[in-house]
């Protein structure tokens, strides 16, 4: 029935949800670290990348300028606007813009070398020029595809930066599922464990409770794993016990509270409950129905003759023939003292009158033996009435009396009530009625 | 209609209003020192305002930093003592960083790569003797002639470079390499056939920069960073093709 391991619910609960917060804090801290690497990545592009892209905008813009000079010294005709242009082709060969980057450096320089010489040779011979334009045509093809160099190469510089920052977001996105997939399993993981091992139980505990009667046998648990479950589950137990206790102490207390305690017969206040309603069921499905009165001839006598005990004795033996001599649905109880009253449904006067007589007969031939040896014998006077047409009280009244006239008659025999004398005829209409 | 239009004018006018007055309340004009006679760095315009490819720059930095700033114009040789004094908060002057000028005032971030240049008749060549070298007073191609041992002859303005050669004084000339494209722009000047040759001494050449007041070390962050944005956002670019024929940063 006791599982060999049980845990604390509250424990159990806290360990899973410490285990869950340091997996998903770990995996917080790893999508913040990628998050810091796109920060980074985006703000060294923006701080350091941005201004080297520009720096080499810049350099493709002098080399194009270059060119533009080189043209420009095969264009005009003036050597003053040559040498201007020469000159400026110089200040940019010699830049620094242009020396920090070899390819262009080594273009910049065979530029200006070439450019120098055609410029000299003008400023001697006018024509010169023209004769050197293809070959020019070939630098300036090389300068124009340097451009193109320097400017894609510039515009490169940014993929670094990008590969980083799109490398973090794509890990990120997969540690992001991930923690997501983490919650969902947990929290999976959760209520599957709440209710196996917190709702379940307690919907049976529930159940068990509104059914728990002392009537039905000890309720039966599943071995629980939760202590708290655990505990209510035996606190059910405990009060399905108690429920049987309970029970048999309110039996017990009821029989007691409704017996005579020497004979075990009916008291005279459940006699007269359960008589009450029997009589009213008897008249309302008009059966016949008789009641008696008995009382113990000379009990006084035998009492003091030979001690209470004996009387007792007397009376318990009258007892047991009462109930060996009727019929089971016959009601008896001690009325008081040596007197018993009796309810007999189902029969009217005449064949409870032989009933009684057999139980005077009996009860004449009967002899008590007392605990020292002697036998005593006693007799009952028993006074019968018909009750179908009256309330208990007033048969039992009239039994009363025929009792009271077996008595007065000698004892030791049944009387049958007179037929009964309509109510409503009081004392005065008694005179009436002996006028017709 | 029209009383809500008014509404919204001084809706919209408010903040500016408010905004304008707090940057002028808040904080006093920046003093600028700049060259008057250095074109194409720095000069006057044909309507006597100043202009310039350093002054501009000098501009869009302050409109950037988002303060005034009171152009003032000194001579190449009055300009350090005056920032270093703290009489000045910046220098919009290209200054090439030497260890003597670090001691003495700030530096912002170069704005422009420079070198300098020897023009002088075919054949003459630097260190020669009875060679005068013109160059302006206060500036490191004086300093280096002068360490060099070479006759100099100094003159005060970029602008006035041209008139000893022209006049005979001198037979060279050691300048940066954007008032060797002035020189280049006189048909006097022109007209001396002077030959261009690179001094690649360290102290000649490299980044140029704007000098700042040392008691003034806050501006120099701000500077930088206003820097940084106008070359980003084209705003140096533009300056740079108005001014010069190619780019020099």
């Amino acid at each position: 029935m006791i599982p060999a391991k049980a845990i604390q619910a509250g424990r159990a609960f806290a360990l899973l949800a410490a285990l869950f917060l340091f997996a998903f804090g770990i995996a917080v801290v790893l999508l913040a670290l990628d998050q810091q690497r796109v920060v980074d990545a985006t703000s060294r592009l923006q701080d350091q990348t941005v201004p080297e892209i520009i720096r080499f905008q810049r350099l493709a813009r002098n080399l194009e300028q270059l060119r533009q000079e080189g043209e420009r010294i095969f264009a005009v005709s003036s050597q003053t606007s040559r040498q201007q242009s020469m000159f400026v082709v110089t200040l940019i060969a010699s830049h620094p813009s242009i020396l920090e980057h070899p390819g262009a450096a080594r273009l910049a320089r065979e530029t200006e070398q070439f450019l120098g010489d055609v410029v000299r040779q003008a400023g001697t011979d006018d024509r010169r020029p023209a004769t050197r334009y293809d070959e020019w045509q070939r630098i300036a093809a090389r300068l124009g595809m340097q451009v193109d160099d320097v400017s894609v190469q510039g515009i490169n510089l940014a993929n670094t930066d990008l590969n980083v920052a799109t490398t973090a977001m794509r890990l990120a996105r997969y540690k992001l599922m991930t923690a997501l997939v983490l919650v969902g399993v947990f929290l999976i993981v959760f209520m599957v464990l709440v209710r196996r091992h917190l709702i379940y139980p307690l919907q049976r505990i529930n159940q068990v409770l509104s059914t728990l009667s002392a009537d039905r046998p000890a309720p039966e648990f599943a071995p629980a794993t939760m202590l708290e479950i655990r505990a209510v589950e035996d606190s059910v137990r405990e009060h399905h016990a108690l429920l049987i206790q309970n029970d048999e102490t309110r039996q017990v207390l009821e029989k007691l509270a409704n017996k005579d305690g020497l004979t075990g017969l009916m008291n005279r206040r459940h006699f007269m409950q359960s008589a009450e309603v029997e009589l009213q069921r008897a008249q309302r499905y008009r059966r016949p129905v008789t009641v008696a009165m008995a009382d113990l001839d000379l009990f006084k006598k035998l009492n003091d003759t030979y001690g209470h005990a004996a009387g007792d004795a007397m009376l318990r033996a009258f007892a047991d023939l009462v109930r060996d001599t009727l019929r089971q649905s016959d009601f008896v109880c001690r009325y008081g003292g040596e007197e018993f009253a009796f309810l007999f449904p189902e029969i009217g006067p005449a064949e409870t009158e032989k009933l009684a007589e057999r139980l005077r007969a009996r009860c004449d031939a009967m002899e008590v033996p007392l605990p020292d040896g002697r036998l005593v014998k006693a007799t009952v006077s028993i006074g019968l009435a018909d009750a179908s047409e009256c309330p208990i009280e007033i048969a039992l009244k009239r039994a009363d009396e025929a009792l009271y006239e077996a008595k007065r008659l000698g004892r030791n025999r049944v009387v049958l009530s007179s037929p009964a004398v309509p109510e409503i005829d009081g004392e005065p209409d008694t005179l009436t009625g002996n006028l017709f | 209609m029209s009383r809500a239009a008014l509404l919204l004018l001084l809706w919209c006018a408010i903040p500016a209003s408010l905004g304008g007055g707090v940057l002028a309340a808040d904080r006093p004009a920046l003093r600028v020192l700049v060259l008057e006679n250095a074109p194409p760095m720095s000069f006057r315009d044909e309507f006597g305002k100043l202009t310039g490819f350093s002054v501009e720059v000098a501009r869009a930095v302050c409109s950037e930093m988002r303060v005034n700033c009171a152009f003032d114009v000194v001579t190449q040789s009055a300009l350090i003592p005056t920032i270093s004094q703290g009489k000045a908060d910046i220098a919009a002057v290209g200054l090439l960083e030497t260890p003597e000028r670090r001691a003495k005032m700030l530096f912002a971030k170069p704005y422009y790569r420079s070198i300098s240049l020897w023009l002088a008749r075919p054949g003459v060549v630097p260190g020669q003797a009875g060679v005068r070298v013109a160059a302006v007073v206060g500036s490191v191609q004086e300093a280096y002639g002068r360490k060099q041992g070479w006759e100099m002859n100094p003159v005060t303005t970029h602008g006035e470079l041209a008139e000893p050669l022209i006049s005979g004084q001198a037979q060279a000339v050691l300048v940066p390499m954007i008032s060797a494209l002035n020189l280049q722009k006189t048909a006097a000047f022109r007209k001396l056939g002077l030959a261009t040759t690179v001094i690649n001494a360290a102290e000649l050449s490299g980044e140029a920069a704007f000098g700042i007041s040392p008691f003034r070390p806050e501006l120099q962050k701000e500077i930088n960073a206003a820097l940084d944005r106008i070359k980003r956002n084209g705003t140096y670019d533009r300056i740079n093709s108005r001014f010069l024929p190619f780019r020099v940063s």
